[in-house]
C-alpha cells in the first residue's frame, strides 16, 4: 500500500509543472500589450501602457517570465494576484474554506439525494418512479447554473427573505470581524459552534441553504446515472438473484448485499465528484456573492491574471492529485478484490 | 436520512428571521450599507486613478485643503485650510503664480497626532513625486512643475527634488504653492486632489520620509509596495476599520475626535457585489441602503416601495467615438484589404474631413439617447459640455441628418468614394450596452445610404482593445471621457491639443487649437476664458476629431429612510453617483 | 416478485418441437429497445426535432443580416418586449426577436456540440489508438498529459482559453474542446486496450496484418459504442459550458442567434420588476426551454444508447 502512495505522490511535481507549463505557453499568444491589461483598469491610463509594460516586464520572453516566476515559487513566493490585491498563496489560503464549505454540504447533499434516487430507480427499473426519479435529476443539469441560482434566489430571498445572499448578515459579520470571535477552521458553520456562538451558526447556515441547493440540483444527475447503472448491474448478478430465490426480503437484499458492491464505482465518482464541485461552485459563488476561489478564479482568468492562475491551478492539481489517491485508497478498503499495485 | 433534512430546512426556516414585510422599521439604523459594482484598486490617495478607490476615501476618510461648496462647482469652501485663497483676499499674487492657504490649526488625523503645515507640504510632494505609471501625478505636476511626469520616455527620472521643494513651501502656518505657468483652473484641481496624510506615520511604515536624497526610491511603485495602499490615516470624519479583500468588503468607523462635528452615521458599509439581480434584491428587502444599477436596468428599480430615485443628475462625462486618422494596417482584421477599392478602407480614411463630417451626419443622436440612455442625456456640441465654464448651447452642432450625410460621402475623396464604396469594421468594448448601440447605429444608418457601404460591429474584450490602441490599430471606437476636475480645460486638453491624449492616439492635430488651449488655461478673466472655449467649440465643429455622441445624465437609487445626500457632479462616483457620507443618516 | 426483469427464453413443454430461434440484427434489437421505452422515444424524437429545425432554419426564419447569425433587431431599446404582432416569442433586451433566436440557436448549438464532439473523437482516435495499441512510453506520455490537463477545473481552462485567444464562438468552440479531449482519449484507450487483446485482434496480427488495417477494421468498430454514448451525454453538456462562456462575457458576442447568449441577455430580467417578478418570463422561457429539451433529448439519447450497447448490461437476452 505505502509503496502504491507514493508513487501516485510522485505524480504531484509532474502534474504541477504539466500545468503550469500549459498556462505559460498559454501566455505566449499574448502580446505585452494584452498582458498590460491587468494593471490599465481606465481609459485614462492608456498613455501610461509603454511604461507599465516596462515596469513590470511584460516584453520579455516567456521563457525568461516562466524562470523568473519558477525560482520566486522555489523560495516559497507565488507571487501577487493583481485582482485579489493580495499575495496569491494568501489569497488561496483565504478563498478555499469559504468554497471548502459549500462543497462539503452540497457533497453530502448530492452524495445521499443521489444514491437514494439511483438505487430507487434501479430497483423500480423502468417503472413511473425510475422515469420521474430520472427526468428531475437530469433536468437540473438541464439550464446553466445561474438560471436556478436567480430563480431560487428570487423566490426564497426577493419573496419570502428566508435565504440571503451572502456568507453573513451584517450583524453577523461584524462580531466575525471582531476580538470576541475565533477562527478556527475558516468554516463557518463549524467555527461559530467552536465558539459557542448559536444565533451566528443559524445564521451561517441560512446563507448555505440556496447556494447548496444550486448545485445540488445541478449535479445530482450525474450520480443518480452511476447508482443506478452500477447497481442494476449488481441486481442482475448471480449471488443476488440467489438470494432473493432463498426468499430473502427484498430490502435486505438490497442493503446489505447490492448496495455495497454497487457503491464501489460511486465512491471513485465521489471522489472525482468533490473535486469537480470545487470548479462547478464558479458560477453559483458569483450569482449568490460567495467569496470563494471558484469566484476568484474566474475573475482571474477573464482578467488574465497570470500569477493567480498558476497558482490557482497548482493548489487545484495538489488537491486532484491527492483526491484520486484518497478514492483509490478508499475503493481498495471497500473491495477486497482490488490489490494495489 | 430524508426526514432529518427535513426537519433541519424546517428548523431553520423557523429560527431564522423569517418573511419581512419590505415596508417596517429601519434596518441597521447606524449603518449605511452600499453595494457597488467595482472594487477599489488602493487606498492610497497618490495611487488611486480609480473611482471606485477615490469615492470611497474622499472625502470619507481623507480631506483636501479646500472642496466644493455642497452641488456648486464654480464655488469653493475651505476644509484643511482656513480661507479659500483669491485675488481679492490677497492670496492668490497678481501674476497668479503664487497661492497661500492658510493651514486649520486643532485638526487630528485618525491617529491621534495633530496636523501641521509640514503634513500638508509633504503630502502634496508625496502625490507629485510618487508618479506612478497610470496615476493621478500629472494632476499637480502640470500646474507646479511644467511638466506632466516625473520620467522621461525611457523611464529616467528627469525631475529635481529641488524643483518640487520650490513649489511648494512652508511659511508659517502657511503652505504656499508656486506655479510655473498661470494656471486658471488650480484652485479647481485642488479641490479635488490636495488630499493630507501624516508625513510621520507614512515614513515610519516603509514610506517616503520627505528627505530630498531618499526620493527617487520611492518613484513608481507597484501596488503592493505602500503601506498606504491598505491602511489609512487621514483627518475625515470616518476612518478604516477593515478593508477585507476576500469579501469583497470595506468598512469604515466614524471618527470621534474629527475637527467638525462627528458624523450622524456610525458605520458605512462598502460592498462590492457584482450581480444585479442580488444588489437590487438586497435593496428591495432593506438589506440594502444604496445600490449601483446601470442604465438599462432601471426599469426594474423604477416603483420599487421604499425606495427613492432621483435622476436627471448632471455629469461631467462625455461619450465620444473617435476616428483614427493614422490606421496600422499591418496585420489588421478590421481594415479589410487596406486599400480604397470598396473591400476596406485605406489608414488614413478618416483623414478626409467630408468622411468625419459625413459620419457625424449619419450618426442618430436622438435614437442613440433615446435607447442607450432612456433619452436621460444630452447631445454635446463638441468637448465642452454643459456645465464647463465656456459651454453655450448656440453654438453649431451635427445633426442627424442623411442628406447632408450623403453630400459628405459624395465629395469625399475626390467624389471616388461613392462609387468605389468601402468595407471595415468598427469595435467596442465587451460588457457596454451604449457602445454596443452607438456602434450599431452607426452601421444601420451608414449602410442605409448606399450598398456599397459596409461596416461590421465587433466586440472585443478590454486587453485586446489595449493591443489594437497601442497600436493605433482600432479604426472607429467609442471612449469616454469623465471630468477630473470641473475646468474646461481639462476637456478641451485631451480631445483638442496635438499632445493630448486622443490625439496622440488617433492622428489628430491643429496647432491653432494648441495655442488656444495653452491661452484658456493660463488666462484668469472668465470671460476671456469663456471667448476662448467658445472658440474651440467652433474648431471642433469644423475638424470634427469625433462624433460627440452624448452627454449623459445620472440617477441615484437609495432606501427612502436616507437622508441628508446632496449631489456633486465631481465626487467619484460610488454607486452611479458620488457620495459624501458626512452629511448622511437613516431616519 | 422480485422486479428486476430477465428475459429468457420461453419454457418449452416437454416433447414439443424446439422453437426456431430468431437471430435479430443490432439494428433490430437497438429498435425494439427503443420502441419499449418511452423515456428513450422521447429522446430521439427531440433530437430529430431539433434536427429538422436546423435545416429548415432559413425558411423558418428569414436572416437579414449578411451573418445570418446576427438577430435582427427593430430599434435598440432596453426593455424587453412581451410576445406580440410581429414578434411571436417576444424580445430580449435591445430588442432581439427571440423567435429568431431560437431558430437560428439550434444551428448554432448543434454546430458547435457537434463540432466539439468532432474534435474529441478525432483528437482521441489518434492518440487513444497510438495509447492503448501500441502501450508503453507513448501510453504513458498520452496518460500524462491528460492528466495534466484533466487538473484543471474545466470552466477555468476555457475561459483561460478564450480570454488569451480572444471572444468569438470559434475561440470558444476550441476552449470547450481543449477541456472534453482527455476523456475521450482515455475512454478510447480503455476501450483500445479491451479490445487489442481479444482473439480476433491477435488472429489478425498473427495473419499478417498491417497495424493500421487492424485498428481501422477491426478494433475501432468494437469500440465505437461508449464513445456514442459519452457524445451523447455531452452533447448538451457543451451547450451548457458555452452558456457560462456567455455568461462571464467570452461566449458568443451579443446579437449571436445562440441560446446561452440569449439567456445571458436575460439574466438581468429574470426577476422582473419590483411589482411583478414574472414581467418578463419570455426572456428567460424561450432560450431556457429550448436548452432544456435539448440537453434533456441528447441525454435520454445517450442513456437508451448506454441501456441497448453497454455489454455490462445485456445481462441475458
Amino acid at each position: 500500500m505505502s509503496t502504491f502512495i507514493a508513487r501516485r505522490l510522485l505524480l504531484l511535481p509532474f502534474v504541477a509543472v504539466g500545468v503550469t507549463l500549459l498556462i505559460f505557453s498559454l501566455t505566449q499568444l499574448l502580446t505585452p500589450a494584452m498582458r498590460a491589461s491587468l494593471y490599465i483598469t481606465d481609459p485614462k491610463q492608456l498613455n501610461a501602457l509603454p511604461d507599465i509594460i516596462r515596469k513590470y516586464h511584460l516584453d520579455q520572453p516567456v521563457y525568461v517570465q516562466y524562470w523568473e516566476w519558477l525560482r520566486q515559487v522555489l523560495h516559497g513566493d507565488l507571487g501577487w494576484s493583481e485582482t485579489a490585491r493580495e499575495p496569491v498563496a494568501i489569497a488561496i489560503a483565504g478563498y478555499f474554506p469559504a468554497t471548502f464549505e459549500l462543497a462539503l454540504y452540497s457533497f453530502a447533499c448530492i452524495l445521499t439525494l443521489g444514491i437514494w434516487l439511483g438505487t430507487l430507480s434501479a430497483v423500480r427499473k423502468d417503472q413511473l418512479v425510475d422515469h420521474i426519479s430520472r427526468f428531475t435529476s437530469i433536468s437540473g443539469a438541464s439550464l446553466p447554473t445561474f438560471v436556478w441560482g436567480l430563480l431560487l434566489l428570487m423566490i426564497f430571498y426577493g419573496h419570502f427573505g428566508w435565504f440571503p445572499p451572502g456568507r453573513l448578515g451584517l450583524q453577523a459579520d461584524l462580531f466575525v470581524r471582531s476580538s470576541r470571535f475565533h477562527p478556527y477552521t475558516g468554516l463557518m458553520t463549524v467555527d461559530t459552534l467552536l465558539n459557542g456562538q448559536w444565533w451566528l451558526f443559524w445564521d451561517a447556515l441560512r446563507h448555505l441553504v440556496l447556494p447548496v441547493a444550486t448545485l445540488t440540483y445541478f449535479l445530482t444527475a450525474v450520480l443518480v446515472r452511476i447508482t443506478r447503472s452500477s447497481m442494476l448491474e449488481t441486481l442482475r448478478a448471480d449471488y443476488v438473484r440467489t438470494a432473493e430465490a432463498k426468499g430473502l426480503n427484498q430490502s435486505v437484499v438490497i442493503d446489505k448485499h447490492a448496495r455495497r458492491n454497487a457503491l464501489i464505482p460511486v465512491i471513485t465518482l465521489a471522489g472525482l465528484l468533490f473535486v469537480g464541485l470545487l470548479s462547478g461552485v464558479v458560477i453559483t459563488e458569483t450569482v449568490f456573492n460567495w467569496p470563494g476561489i471558484g469566484r476568484w478564479g474566474v475573475a482571474a482568468s477573464q482578467q488574465l491574471d497570470i500569477p493567480a492562475v498558476t497558482g490557482f491551478a497548482l493548489a487545484f492539481a495538489g488537491m486532484l492529485v491527492l483526491g484520486n489517491l484518497c478514492a483509490d485508497v478508499l475503493y481498495a478498503v471497500v473491495d477486497p478484490r482490488i490489490r494495489l499495485k | 436520512m430524508l426526514a432529518g433534512v427535513v426537519v433541519l430546512v424546517v428548523a431553520v426556516l423557523m429560527f431564522g428571521t423569517g418573511a419581512r414585510g419590505a415596508a417596517g422599521p429601519i434596518q441597521n439604523p447606524d449603518s449605511l450599507i452600499l453595494l457597488t459594482y467595482g472594487d477599489p484598486e488602493s487606498l492610497d490617495p497618490a495611487y488611486a486613478y480609480d473611482t471606485t478607490s477615490d469615492g470611497i476615501f474622499w472625502p470619507g476618510i481623507y480631506e483636501t485643503l479646500i472642496t466644493y461648496d455642497g452641488s456648486v462647482l464654480s464655488r469653493y469652501v475651505p476644509r484643511l485650510a482656513t480661507e479659500v485663497p483669491s485675488v481679492a483676499n490677497g492670496l492668490i499674487s497678481k501674476d497668479g503664480l503664487t497661492y497661500t492657504f492658510p493651514i486649520r490649526q486643532g485638526v487630528h488625523f485618525h491617529d491621534g497626532t495633530v496636523m501641521t503645515p509640514a503634513d500638508v507640504q509633504y503630502s502634496m510632494l508625496r502625490f507629485m513625486l510618487q508618479d506612478r505609471d497610470g496615476g493621478p501625478s500629472w494632476l499637480l505636476l502640470t500646474p507646479l512643475l511644467g511638466t506632466d511626469s516625473t520620467r522621461d520616455s525611457k523611464g529616467a527620472v528627469v525631475v529635481k527634488y529641488a524643483d518640487a521643494a520650490k513649489a511648494v513651501t512652508v511659511e508659517g502656518q502657511n503652505v504656499v504653492f508656486h506655479l510655473k505657468r498661470p494656471s486658471a483652473a488650480f484652485l479647481s484641481i485642488l479641490a479635488a486632489w490636495s488630499f493630507v496624510l501624516p508625513q510621520k506615520w507614512a515614513a515610519a511604515h516603509g514610506g517616503w520620509d520627505g528627505g530630498a536624497a531618499t526620493w527617487a526610491k520611492y518613484n513608481n511603485p507597484k501596488l503592493q509596495d505602500r503601506y498606504e495602499f491598505d491602511h489609512t490615516n487621514g483627518t475625515g470624519p470616518f476612518s478604516l476599520q477593515t478593508w477585507d479583500r476576500q469579501t469583497k468588503e470595506l468598512i469604515l468607523v466614524r471618527n470621534e475626535h474629527y475637527w467638525r462635528a462627528p458624523a450622524p452615521l456610525a458605520r458605512v458599509v462598502i460592498r462590492t457585489v457584482t450581480e444585479f439581480a442580488a444588489r437590487r434584491l438586497q435593496l428591495q428587502r432593506g438589506d440594502a441602503d444604496v445600490i449601483s444599477v446601470d442604465r438599462p436596468d432601471q426599469s426594474q428599480v423604477t416603483g420599487m416601495a421604499d425606495v427613492a430615485i432621483q435622476d436627471g443628475l448632471p455629469t461631467l462625462v462625455v461619450q465620444v467615438m473617435h476616428f483614427n486618422q493614422k490606421i496600422d494596417a499591418s496585420g489588421n482584421p478590421d481594415v479589410g484589404s487596406g486599400k480604397l477599392d470598396g473591400n476596406g478602407i485605406p489608414p488614413d480614411f478618416f483623414s478626409d474631413v467630408h468622411v468625419r463630417r459625413a459620419f457625424s451626419y449619419a450618426f442618430d443622436y436622438g435614437t442613440f439617447i433615446r435607447d442607450g440612455f432612456r433619452g436621460k442625456a444630452l447631445q454635446p456640441n463638441g468637448p465642452i459640455i454643459q456645465g464647463l465654464l465656456g459651454y453655450d448651447p448656440t453654438l453649431p452642432k451635427f445633426t442627424f441628418d442623411k442628406q447632408k450625410a450623403t453630400a459628405e460621402f459624395k465629395e469625399a475623396w475626390g467624389g471616388k468614394l461613392w462609387d468605389t464604396g468601402f468595407h471595415f469594421t468598427e469595435t467596442y468594448n465587451t460588457g457596454n450596452a451604449a457602445r454596443q448601440i452607438g456602434a450599431q447605429i452607426i452601421k444601420d444608418s451608414v449602410e442605409s445610404l448606399n450598398p456599397k457601404f459596409k461596416i461590421d460591429v465587433r466586440n472585443i474584450q478590454w486587453s485586446t482593445f489595449l493591443q489594437a490602441t497601442v497600436q493605433h490599430k482600432g479604426t472607429l471606437y467609442a471612449l469616454g471621457w469623465a471630468a477630473d476636475y470641473p475646468d474646461p480645460d481639462d476637456f478641451a486638453q485631451p480631445f483638442l491639443a496635438t499632445n493630448g491624449d486622443y490625439p496622440k492616439r488617433n492622428g489628430f492635430s491643429d496647432p491653432r487649437a494648441d495655442q488656444m488651449v495653452r491661452q484658456g488655461a493660463e488666462t484668469a478673466d472668465p470671460a476671456k476664458r469663456t471667448q476662448i472655449y467658445r472658440d474651440l467649440t467652433k474648431l471642433a465643429y469644423e475638424d470634427v476629431p469625433g462624433i460627440f455622441e452624448a452627454q449623459p445624465t445620472q440617477f441615484v437609487v437609495m432606501r427612502s429612510w436616507v437622508r441628508g445626500w446632496y449631489y456633486n457632479a465631481i465626487l467619484p462616483p460610488l454607486a452611479n453617483v458620488g457620495f459624501d457620507f458626512y452629511t448622511m443618516s437613516k431616519q | 416478485m422480485s422486479a428486476v426483469r430477465t428475459t429468457s427464453p420461453p419454457l418449452v413443454a416437454p416433447g414439443a418441437a424446439p422453437a426456431p430461434r430468431v437471430q435479430q440484427t443490432t439494428w433490430q434489437r437497438t429498435v425494439r429497445r427503443f420502441r419499449q421505452n418511452p423515456l428513450s422515444m422521447l429522446g430521439l424524437c427531440i433530437v430529430v426535432f431539433f434536427g429538422v429545425v436546423a435545416l429548415l432554419a432559413p425558411l423558418l426564419a428569414h436572416p437579414t443580416e449578411r451573418n445570418p447569425y446576427m438577430i435582427p433587431h427593430e430599434g435598440y431599446s432596453s426593455d424587453p418586449h412581451p410576445p406580440g404582432p410581429g414578434h411571436p416569442f417576444g424580445t430580449t433586451e435591445e430588442q432581439f426577436d427571440l423567435y429568431y433566436g431560437a431558430v437560428w440557436g439550434t444551428r448554432s448549438a448543434l454546430l458547435v456540440a457537434l463540432t466539439v464532439v468532432a474534435i474529441g473523437i478525432g483528437v482521441s482516435l489518434v492518440l487513444g489508438s497510438l495509447s492503448g495499441y501500441y502501450g508503453g512510453w507513448m501510453d504513458e506520455l498520452v496518460m500524462r498529459v491528460t492528466d495534466i490537463f484533466l487538473a484543471f477545473p474545466g470552466l477555468i481552462l476555457a475561459v483561460v482559453i478564450v480570454a488569451v485567444l480572444g471572444q468569438s464562438v470559434r475561440n470558444a468552440m476550441i476552449a470547450i474542446a481543449a477541456v472534453q479531449w482527455p476523456t475521450y482519449t482515455r475512454l478510447l484507450r480503455a476501450e483500445f486496450l479491451r479490445v487489442r487483446d481479444m482473439e480476433f485482434v491477435q488472429a489478425a496480427r498473427a495473419l499478417g496484418d498491417r497495424d493500421l488495417v487492424i485498428i481501422g477494421r477491426h478494433v475501432i468498430p468494437n469500440t465505437i459504442y461508449p464513445i456514442l454514448i459519452l457524445a451523447s451525454l455531452d452533447m448538451g453538456q457543451i451547450v451548457i459550458t458555452f452558456a457560462a462562456l456567455s455568461f462571464l462575457g467570452l461566449g458568443a458576442p451579443p446579437g449571436y442567434a445562440d441560446w446561452g447568449q440569449l439567456i445571458n441577455l436575460s439574466h438581468n430580467w429574470i426577476l422582473g420588476t419590483a411589482g411583478d417578478p414574472f414581467q418578463f418570463w419570455y426572456t428567460l422561457a424561450v432560450p431556457g426551454t429550448a436548452i432544456f429539451l435539448f440537453v434533456l433529448g441528447w441525454n435520454l439519447l445517450g442513456d437508451a444508447f448506454r441501456d441497448i450497447f453497454d455489454p455490462r448490461q445485456q445481462g441475458s437476452r
